[in-house]
């Protein structure tokens, strides 16, 4: 957002005078009464006109969006005369020039329902993707009250500033606005919203200041038992994990399809959650059940239980009751590169499906064990490799990118979280959350394992390490969207993409998955040819 | 209803309870709230009304075409009386609640293999967290386990 240049034309001051609910003078406001973060960025604004502003952007924007789109391109051809830096008469000599009425929406009383407020990260979104009319339109109907709009402006606004303070290693300025922003958050609604997700940020964003900001900071470590409740609480608060886990035992059914001796690996076991599930639709498919082989790949237990052994009981008790032949492995590594092909024993007469939730995203850090390890995967000639990531980019080189990425993405998550009916779980949800934010923000190097990139990079890792796109099919898309009328918020979407799905909430997706079948490496014997 | 305390009445008298196999034909044909309803008349209607194959017929006597071998697997993972409780009455009434407004509402709908499949496999997962927070110990009528309670809740709309 560089500062428009200021001197565009000596007229701009007159054309001004054409707006007639314009309060600033056609002269910009002296610097003492100007908000100084605006200033930062260009523009030129009194603090105690910053309400109306917004009000008047808010209105511009219905109102270009409203408008027919011969009005706009005629605007659009025209050149810039009006002065953008003094933005409260920019505002308004637009409005005049695209609608006749300027009758700015009265400031509507107070509403004390604070919940209003959630809909405001939503608002976010108009910088990514294109469905800001009724974002805004819902907004100015809403009587947020210009008080908490203007908080969480500022949050933002803040919070952004910081991040570039912090990127530029200057820590006396971080530090300071750090302060500003725990002020900030003590006027906002910190139980919903911008505010929670705000406070996640900001918590962040001061430990890495107070500590060491190149190096990043070591997150602790939970005990496997910890992880396994939080893990547990995400996957019942919200449909994220339950679509993954669905969508993927959907493909393998369908790649396992006539196969009598099939064989599972699975990159993350945790509890096992996903596979019930297959074991049923295995005991049920015609032609009966083949023998089914698990491999679960999981952390070496750091609190003395042997939680993989523990989980393969399980699931071996569940396939005993419905008759499904079933035999169970663990794997105990603490870092996928660290496993190696021969530990998963995958005998050349099993079909073979791997299966990796959001665990592949962890090898991206220094060095290249993504690439060794995608090589193993297809020297394994698996049916078919699912992998279901986040899908938004958070491995971006820059701190600021990615924090800014991450801010519209945590926040898209925590809203749809937030429409969810109140369950008393949701905290520990959130506390699975908020690890992820902390990871993505205060670590770096290999520390820093939620390293997120979206759906096109991963086609472009997956198609040069020789694997090929399948294509998951309409039954997987109809048991998703089934599963998602299931749950009680309305705004997640489930969303085609050349033969992925994506679940995203209000058409902003946010988990991709997809189905892979690797190419078979050239022989050696056919390459002297 | 089924004694006619009538004297005056011909001497014939007819108890449904003697003729157990009627009462079966009757209740199988029941919503399941009805079913429910009639297990809390007495004890002998309690037991039959347990019976699970009553259970089976209105979980799936709408499907179609009906399910294969459904019923062992059904039977391990605790029965077709749970099944309804916990996963197809509210899915059912979910999906149901989804429609109105849209399509129009069809009473007695059919249901589709996948909603179908998707029930299963919701049930499935329910007796696996039951296992693993019961450690082996499956009991039969403990109440629906965590995943699902998204499905008891009611719908936000």
């Amino acid at each position: 957002m560089g500062p428009y240049d200021s001197s565009i034309s000596p007229a701009a001051g007159s054309s001004n005078s054409s707006s007639s609910a314009c309060s600033s003078s056609t002269k910009p406001p002296p610097p003492d009464q100007m908000d100084h973060l605006l200033a930062g960025a260009g523009y030129k604004v009194r603090s105690n006109e910053l309400n109306q502003v917004a009000e008047r952007l808010q209105h511009l924007e219905t109102v270009m969006v409203k408008s027919l789109p011969v009005d706009i391109s005629e605007m659009v051809n025209d050149a810039v005369y009006y002065n953008p830096t003094d933005l409260a008469s920019w505002v308004d000599s637009l409005l005049t020039e695209l609608n006749t009425n300027v009758t700015v929406p009265e400031p509507v009383p107070v509403n004390t329902d604070l919940s209003d407020l959630h809909e405001f990260p939503s608002g976010m979104n108009v910088y990514g993707s294109n469905h800001a009319p009724e974002m805004h339109g819902e907004f100015s109907q809403q009587a947020v009250t210009p008080l908490e709009e203007d908080v969480s402006i500022r949050l933002v606004h803040v919070l952004m500033t910081c991040a570039e303070a912090v990127q530029r290693g200057d820590l006396s300025l971080a530090s300071l606005l750090i302060d500003d922003l725990q002020a900030l958050l003590g006027r906002v609604n910190s139980g919903c919203g911008i505010g929670k997700v705000g406070s996640f940020f900001v918590d962040a964003l001061s430990q890495r200041v107070v500590n060491s900001p190149e190096n990043g900071v070591v997150q602790v470590e939970l005990t496997a038992y910890e992880n396994e409740i939080l893990y547990h609480h995400y996957y019942e608060a919200c449909p994220y994990l339950k679509f993954a886990h669905f969508t993927a035992n959907q493909a393998i059914l369908e790649a396992f399809d006539g196969q009598d001796c099939v064989h599972v690996i699975d990159f993350n076991l945790m509890q096992g959650l996903q596979w019930p599930a297959l074991i049923q639709a295995l005991a049920l498919r015609p032609g009966g059940p083949p023998l089914l082989r698990l491999t679960g790949i999981g952390p070496p237990s750091n609190d003395g239980r042997d939680s993989l052994r523990e989980i393969g009981l399980k699931l071996a008790e569940l396939a005993r009751s419905v008759n499904v032949r079933f035999a169970f492995r663990g794997v105990a590594a603490s870092r996928l590169d660290d496993v190696k092909p021969w530990m998963l024993q995958v005998s050349p007469k099993e079909a073979v499906a791997v299966n990796s939730i959001m665990q592949l995203h962890k090898l991206l850090g220094p060095g290249p064990p993504i690439d060794l390890v995608l090589d193993w995967i297809r020297d394994l000639n698996p049916r078919i490799l699912m992998v279901v990531e986040q899908e938004s980019n958070h491995n971006q080189p820059e701190f600021l990118d990615r924090f800014t990425e991450s801010l519209y993405y945590y926040s898209t998550m925590f809203d749809s979280l937030d429409a969810c009916t109140a369950q008393p779980e949701k905290s520990l949800a959130e506390l699975y959350i908020q690890r992820e934010i902390c990871n993505v923000v205060c670590c770096e190097g290999s520390a820093r394992v939620e390293r997120h990139e979206p759906l096109v990079r991963w086609r472009e890792r997956l198609t040069s390490a020789g694997f090929a796109p399948l294509h998951l099919g309409s039954n997987a898309f109809k048991q998703a969207r089934m599963l998602l009328t299931l749950f009680s918020a309305e705004g997640y979407s489930v969303e085609e993409n050349e033969g992925c799905l994506t679940l995203g909430w209000h058409s902003r997706p946010l988990i991709a998955a997809s189905a892979w079948q690797a190419i078979p490496k050239p022989s050696p014997a056919t390459m002297g040819r | 209803m089924v004694h006619i305390h009538d004297h005056d009445a011909e001497p014939y008298r007819f108890s449904i309870n003697d003729h157990l196999d009627l009462l079966i034909e009757v209740l199988k044909r029941l919503d399941g709230r009805s079913l429910g309803a009639a297990a809390c008349v007495c004890r002998k209607w309690c037991a039959i009304a347990r019976n699970d194959s009553l259970w089976e017929h209105l979980c799936f006597r709408h499907v179609s075409p009906p399910p294969v071998g459904v019923r062992p697997v059904v039977s391990a993972l605790g029965g077709y009386r749970r099944l309804y409780m916990v996963c197809v009455r509210p899915v059912l009434s979910r999906l149901k609640r989804r429609r109105i407004g849209g399509e129009s509402e069809v009473v007695r709908r059919v249901w589709s293999q996948h909603e179908v499949e998707l029930s299963l496999s919701l049930f499935c997962v329910e007796y696996y967290e039951r296992l693993l927070v019961g450690g082996g110990r499956v009991a039969g009528d403990s109440p629906a386990s965590s995943s699902l309670k998204f499905l008891c809740m009611p719908v936000n709309v």
